[in-house]
């Protein structure tokens, strides 16, 4: 009966068929070990794809770790953490300083002076070798030139909220003629410039400048507004900081196209430009201009103090060529778009990105796999291996089974797997710590959690060691404030709180809160109860959650626990400040740049500083920090700083963890020696714990070396 | 149900209908088996409720022993590290640990209450709604929706929908229009059995489609979106909860139940015994509830015997995605989900709940399928 | 015969666009936001935020958002908002990743179900229907991750050949030959996992089918007649178990969708499935609108064709 002969041969057809291709499949044996070409190739895996290969535009990990080798920026850090240059050779940093002069105010021993005599005044000042107070003497040294700009006359139009139509916005002209100028060129970025100048020039002569006087608006505004626009236009004192790079001669972009001062200028600009939705523009927000010089010298000068901006020239930079207004205009003609409308985002460029960097884009199969060739034209010589893949597997488990058959050579490993992994011979294991932490934050508008010692006795209540012990399997460390532990900033010499739960009872029976009949903490009869949050899908989060809600209840805290997505829970409670207790996590920059998590300016909805930690010698030393330049004064502040956080405990701070990575023994790093001989060295972390480090110069190799070498 | 008159020998007893269900199930063992599974973990779940819940519960699932982590099935607590009250009730790990030292027995107890609590419940809701919208398609489904109803919805909703968008004044507007029509069709319906409308108002009068027509369509709109992938959606942009997730998964699957209810509805309804009722003047509530439910429910019950295996395969789905019950209600889904991370280091605590969710879904399938053998008068007749 | 093919595009064509206002509305009304702009991140500024919610047009009612979304989707300008590419070309590249694995599953489940099917019924009661019964609720009840991966570890350990992806990893540039089988290969565990709960579902409602009709007269006739009992089975009863078949195959190609996010996230099949998925952790609405369109699309289309294929070939529909 044929109908019956069909369905059942069919599918017994289309299984045999399927079945007998497991012989045309090498297997792993054949790809990993037997396969030469393999030991080029260097695999990762990822969980998620990359969304868009163009470092102003990306914000993903997975974006950001593929534009780091096909881009290249300015400078990076180096093995202990400091700036290196890359695309920049060298870099100079220095300041200059602007004030008005005050025409009405009276100078000790000088009177009211005009503008003339102010310089006068000053370089007097600085030839005197009897300057009794050394700061002065020294911030006079610091002054390299002084300067005087005539008075000026200025008109700029302000888009305005209408006042009676909050919809509409009105134009307002903002007219001013303000004095003369002084322009200080400093040797060195200083933010006591002014103060130490008020020794000489008197103590109100830059308080009492007064811009209002010299602004008047059509149509007229508030005095406030008005204020304002004196600020914003006339300040009385302004920093100027200047750094200049020189570039790096030579450098090539993947297509040939030589890098210069423009392609900087060009990548500025595009981060800057409304269209493009740079999530980087915050960064870049404080430069007043970045200026070509020639084309391997390029000033950047900044409207304010701020210290954190050099970091931020570690971005990639744009080949200019490629991207700029023609380019675009002739991409969209080619697509057939309106060339009014297509920006940077639409270009295909993201999707086949031409850098500077070690490594060359080939192919990107969406959800599958990016290939990346190594550069044969970089100016630090060519990576050692052939090619970078990145393979994208969602299952963890998945990617596991491929790194044991050695289809992959990097995954993201997880602790317990190290644990097992670290003893095994074939592969070598590293860690160190990361650059966040993780902690339990109270919302500090609310009762209980207004009171240090409440707080402290939570975090006295839970036992760290263990959670970073069991939970971690040790790959986590304890911190105590918020600054990256590996940096200087973070100040070792604070202890973490003690696991006490008698010393946490005590400080609560000291706030009020004492046991009950059944064992739970009260105050006038209230229990203490409160409801503690979290993220779902963060596995380790929900631990500490459960082991949290058990420590605390051990001491008679009643604690509830909710689990909430990602999206509600930043929305509707972070945000919002809806919660009496979370726990998060930072991930920091190198910076120590505080301002938007503890700054007390920061603590409205939507703001950083949730928990609304406000202490006013913190929010001083916070600005003082992101407007030093200084790097020991800088470390002396973050220091005190660190106290104030470890003493008012607005966070239970829980630990930084550490990344763990499980490496085929076989990969080293190679590098040749001055007489051209080749050297294997083990692939050994920097002292900051970063073990790709040396990345360009790794191979894998058909056996394990022996270093003998070594020691 | 059995007319066939046999003629040779006395005619035997006449068997109640449970009687002879239960008779008819004996004769298929596997579904013997799933209803003592069935059964069994009903009861499970009872005492598993019972013994995990509480102030200071025998079997305490969410129990952290840190120092006890990940020991294998069956191994002994060590008693050095731990404190008297911190020991499993059993003396053993029966199921060994989790990756943070809870006792998975405890938790697939709990669990177990918890899956069957998510499978009931959404189960119920789909079922509940099934009924409901069948039964008004089956039993109303000719009565016509006419323009002005439509109208009339439209105003309401469209009155709300102002109201919440923060235009009250022209929302409140148009909920007093809308109310003042619903009282003047009233008052015209009630004093004045003749239209007397304006020409043109005539539209308002004329039928648009019928009840069942609207259902259906409704139906046929719900079978649009694939069904996980609609449920994924969901769950994933509202907060996760286990009440969220219950009502998402019955929501999401009351189409079927609509489509037999209102199919047995529909030849029902032209049946002798329900045309004898009317004609006695019961009422339309009680035909519905009292003659024709009872007839009806079989296939239903059918259907949420394995809507129940279904749900809790479908949470244990959305638990491998992330998107399951959130702790601290433990699921076999995410006691599975969260368990195989440590596949290689633990595999029992993939096993076990994997196992577990196998074990009793295939008894509640094999269950429906005995059920529905047992209903199905056509096939009843061969024995 | 036209008017009802006329009027059934018209319904359609109706639900459809209820179905778009739904799912629109339960994309919008859900709490969250997209989250293409990380609100943690210490970067981004509240300006930045509103910024990214005026060009998506977030900051637009609701109903111009509806007509502007739909819109570009008919003039296929939606571009997902995660990487800017274009959405209909992205999800017409997943719908190609996918076909295979949906046309090997297909065949084998409309094929092996009938014999299984019909072989229970046949047997009804025997030992054969008992166990192909307690197999198919086996495949049936078993958590497809769960089976995914005892059948990944299982073959990885034994065979210790790649099954991750569409084809072997940095295979370089075999013969096109080997090329095709490894992705043949590749094939293999996911169609079969996929198939499996198809298989299972589908004869057993084969075999109650069969029942129904295997009780006719007709077929008693038949057998009567001495007819070879399998040209009775296959021939005067099959034929007659068909028709509510007919329904059941115009429903399976939005199976395309589906059913398939975990086995493609488990074996890095980069499908619609998947796609899908990853699109709903990004919230990209583009693409899960976009999807949820097509899909909705692939189910009307399935039922017009079934409702047409019932009519050739039940005569008793033809009107």
């Amino acid at each position: 009966m044929t109908i019956r002969k069909v369905l059942i041969f069919t599918p017994i057809a289309v299984i045999l068929f399927l079945l007998q291709s497991y012989f045309w499949v090498p297997t792993y044996e054949q790809q990993s070990r037997g396969n030469p070409d393999r030991l080029n190739e260097y695999i990762t895996a990822s969980i998620g794809d990359a969304s868009i290969l163009n470092p102003i535009l990306s914000a993903d990990s997975a974006s950001s770790q593929i534009n780091s080798l096909v881009f290249e920026g300015l400078i990076d850090r180096d093995e202990e953490l400091r700036f290196r240059g890359r695309l920049a050779t060298s870099w100079e940093v220095f300041e200059e300083a602007f004030f008005y002069i005050n025409e009405s105010a009276s100078i000790p021993g000088a009177g009211t002076a005009r503008a003339e005599e102010v310089v006068d005044f000053l370089r007097k000042a600085k030839k005197n070798n009897k300057v009794s107070d050394p700061r002065l003497k020294a911030c006079l040294d610091n002054i390299r030139e002084i300067g005087l700009i005539p008075p000026r006359e200025f008109l700029v139009i302000k888009r305005e909220k209408d006042l009676k139509n909050s919809k509409k916005e009105i134009e307002v002209k903002v007219h001013g003629r303000p004095p003369a100028r002084v322009k200080l060129t400093l040797t060195a970025v200083d933010q006591d410039l002014f103060k130490n100048l008020t020794q000489l020039l008197g103590e109100t002569y830059f308080t009492s400048f007064g811009g209002e006087r010299y602004v008047s608006t059509d149509p007229p505004v508030s005095k406030e507004k008005l204020a304002a626009y004196a600020r914003e236009f006339v300040p009385a004192t302004e920093h100027n900081p200047i750094l200049i790079f020189h570039l790096r001669d030579n450098v090539l972009f993947h297509d040939g196209h030589v890098f210069d001062a423009s392609d900087v200028k060009f990548t500025f600009e595009a981060i800057m430009n409304p269209r493009n939705l740079s999530p980087r523009v915050a960064d870049y927000e404080p430069v007043k201009a970045v200026e070509v010089i020639d084309p391997l010298t390029v000033k950047i000068t900044y409207k304010r103090l701020y210290s954190p901006a050099i970091g931020t020239w570690g971005m990639g930079i744009l080949p200019e060529h490629l991207l700029n207004q023609e380019a675009l205009k002739r991409e969209a003609l080619r697509l057939g778009k309106d060339p009014e409308k297509f920006s940077m985002r639409q270009s295909g460029f993201n999707r086949h990105p031409i850098g500077s960097g070690p490594f060359v884009f080939q192919e990107w199969k969406s959800d599958q796999y990016i290939v990346l060739d190594h550069f044969n034209r970089y100016w630090e010589g060519p990576p050692n291996y052939k090619s970078y893949i990145y393979r994208i597997i969602p299952d963890p488990l998945t990617q596991e089974m491929e790194f044991y058959a050695g289809t992959i050579d990097n995954y993201g490993v997880q602790p317990h797997q190290v644990q097992r992994l670290k003893n095994d011979p074939t592969y070598q294991s590293f860690s160190g710590p990361s650059f966040g932490y993780t902690y339990i934050g109270y919302n500090m508008r609310r009762e209980p959690f207004n009171d240090y010692r409440v707080r402290t006795a939570l975090g006295m209540a839970i036992d760290v060691n263990k959670i970073i012990q069991y939970v971690l399997y040790g790959q986590a460390e304890q911190i105590t404030g918020p600054f990256v532990k590996q940096t200087d900033y973070y100040n070792h010499g604070i202890k973490p709180l003690p696991y006490d739960p008698e010393r946490a009872l005590e400080l609560l029976a000291e706030a009020g809160w004492t046991p009950n009949k059944e064992g739970w903490l009260e105050k006038d009869g209230k229990p203490f109860q409160f409801t503690l949050i979290t993220n779902s899908g963060n596995d380790l989060r929900k631990a500490i959650l459960t082991i949290a809600q058990d420590s605390w209840k051990q001491i008679g805290i009643d604690v509830r626990t909710d689990l909430l997505e990602w999206a509600v829970f930043i929305q509707e409670r972070v945000d919002k400040a809806d919660f009496d207790a979370l726990i998060l996590g930072w991930s920091m920059g190198i910076e120590p740049d505080l301002y938007q998590i503890w700054h007390s300016s920061q603590t409205n909805p939507y703001q950083l500083n949730f928990v609304s930690f406000k202490n006013k010698e913190a929010d001083e030393l916070i600005i003082k920090i992101r407007q030093e330049y200084d790097h020991d004064m800088q470390v002396e502040y973050c220091h005190r700083l660190h106290e104030i956080i470890a003493r008012e405990q607005p966070y239970t701070f829980l630990y930084v963890s550490k990344w763990t990575a499980i490496l085929d023994k076989r990969i080293v790093i190679k590098e040749i020696d001055d007489k051209g001989k080749v050297i294997y060295k083990k692939i050994e972390p920097t002292k900051t714990g970063n073990y790709t480090f040396y990345f360009n110069k790794w191979i894998k190799l058909p056996e394990v070396p022996t270093f003998a070498l070594e020691g | 149900m059995n007319p066939e008159p046999t003629l040779e020998g006395p005619l035997a007893p006449r068997k109640t209908r449970l009687q002879e269900s239960w008779h008819l199930l004996k004769q298929n063992g596997l579904s013997v088996l799933g209803l003592i599974i069935f059964i069994l973990f009903f009861i499970t779940a009872v005492i598993g409720l019972i013994l995990t819940s509480g102030p200071d519960p025998v079997f305490d699932p969410s129990l952290v022993r840190l120092q006890e982590k990940l020991r294998p099935p069956l191994s002994k607590p060590n008693l050095e590290t731990l404190q008297p009250d911190e020991l499993p009730a059993l003396g053993v790990y029966l199921f060994g640990t989790d990756d943070l030292g809870r006792d998975t027995f405890s938790r697939m107890l709990q669990g177990s209450w918890v899956s069957l609590t998510v499978g009931f419940v959404a189960v119920g809701i789909s079922v509940l709604i099934g009924i409901l919208m069948g039964g008004i398609a089956g039993y109303f489904g000719q009565n016509h929706i006419y323009f002005d109803h439509i109208l009339m919805v439209v105003l309401l909703f469209a009155a709300g929908a102002l109201i919440v968008v923060g235009a009250p004044s022209q929302g409140l507007g148009l909920l007093a229009l809308g109310l003042g029509y619903i009282v003047y069709s009233l008052w015209t319906k009630r004093i004045s059995e003749k239209k007397v409308l304006p020409i043109w108002l005539h539209v308002l009068h004329k039928k648009a489609f019928s009840v069942d027509t609207l259902i259906m369509r409704i139906v046929d709109i719900m079978l649009c979106f694939p069904s996980f992938f609609l449920i994924l959606t969901v769950v994933a942009l509202l907060p996760a909860s286990i009440y969220n997730i219950m009502i998402i998964i019955g929501l999401t699957s009351w189409m079927g139940a609509t489509r037999f209810v209102r199919a047995e509805f529909l030849s029902l309804r032209e049946q002798d015994f329900v045309t004898a009722a009317r004609a006695l003047g019961v009422s339309d509530f009680r035909i519905i509830f009292r003659h024709m439910m009872p007839n009806a429910i079989a296939p239903v019950l059918v259907s949420a015997t394995i809507g129940i295996a279904t749900a809790i395969l479908t949470e244990a789905g959305l638990s491998f995605l992330g998107f399951g019950v959130p702790p601290p209600h433990a699921t076999w889904g995410n006691i599975l989900s969260d368990g195989k991370r440590f596949i290689f280091d633990a595999p029992w605590l993939t096993f076990i709940p994997g196992f577990a969710i196998l074990i009793v879904v295939l008894s509640f399938n094999l269950f429906g399928e005995g059920l529905r053998d047992i209903l199905n008068p056509k096939l009843r007749e061969r024995y | 015969m036209l008017s009802f093919i006329g009027r059934s595009i018209i319904q359609k064509i109706i639900t459809l666009f209820f179905v778009s206002i739904v799912s629109f509305l339960i994309i919008h009304l859900a709490p969250g936001k997209p989250s293409q702009v990380d609100p943690l991140n210490p970067k981004f500024t509240p300006e930045m935020v509103e910024r990214f919610r005026k060009e998506f047009h977030l900051d637009k009612p609701l109903h111009v958002q509806y007509l502007l979304f739909y819109r570009d989707l008919f003039t296929g300008k939606t571009a997902s908002w995660k990487d800017n590419q274009p959405v209909l070309r992205k999800i017409w590249e997943r719908f190609l990743n996918s076909l295979p694995l949906f046309i090997v599953g297909t065949i084998l489940t409309w094929t092996l179900s009938f014999p299984v099917g019909i072989r229970s019924a046949i047997f009804r009661g025997g030992f054969y229907d008992r166990s192909a019964t307690f197999f198919s609720y086996l495949l049936i009840s078993i958590p497809g991750f769960f089976f995914a991966y005892i059948l990944i570890i299982f073959v990885v350990n034994s065979f210790h050949v790649p099954v991750i992806g569409m084809e072997t990893f940095g295979i370089g540039d075999p013969s096109w030959f080997r090329w095709f089988m490894d992705r043949v290969w590749h094939l293999l565990l996911p169609s079969v996992l996929g198939a499996t709960g198809g298989i299972a579902v589908l004869s057993r409602y084969v075999r109650s089918q069969m029942l129904e009709v295997e009780s006719q007269d007709y077929v008693r006739t038949a057998m009567a007649k001495g007819l070879p009992p399998e040209q009775v089975h296959y021939k005067h009863a099959l034929r007659n178990a068909l028709l509510p078949f007919v329904t059941m195959f115009g429903l399976i190609l939005p199976g395309l969708i589906g059913g398939s996010v975990i086995i493609e996230s488990i074996f890095s099949w980069p499908g619609m499935g998947r796609m899908a998925y990853e699109a709903i952790l990004a919230r990209d609405y583009p693409i899960i609108l976009t999807v949820n369109f097509v899909s909705a699309v692939l189910v009307l289309a399935g039922t017009f064709i079934s409702d047409v294929l019932y009519m050739v070939v039940d005569p008793r529909i033809r009107l």
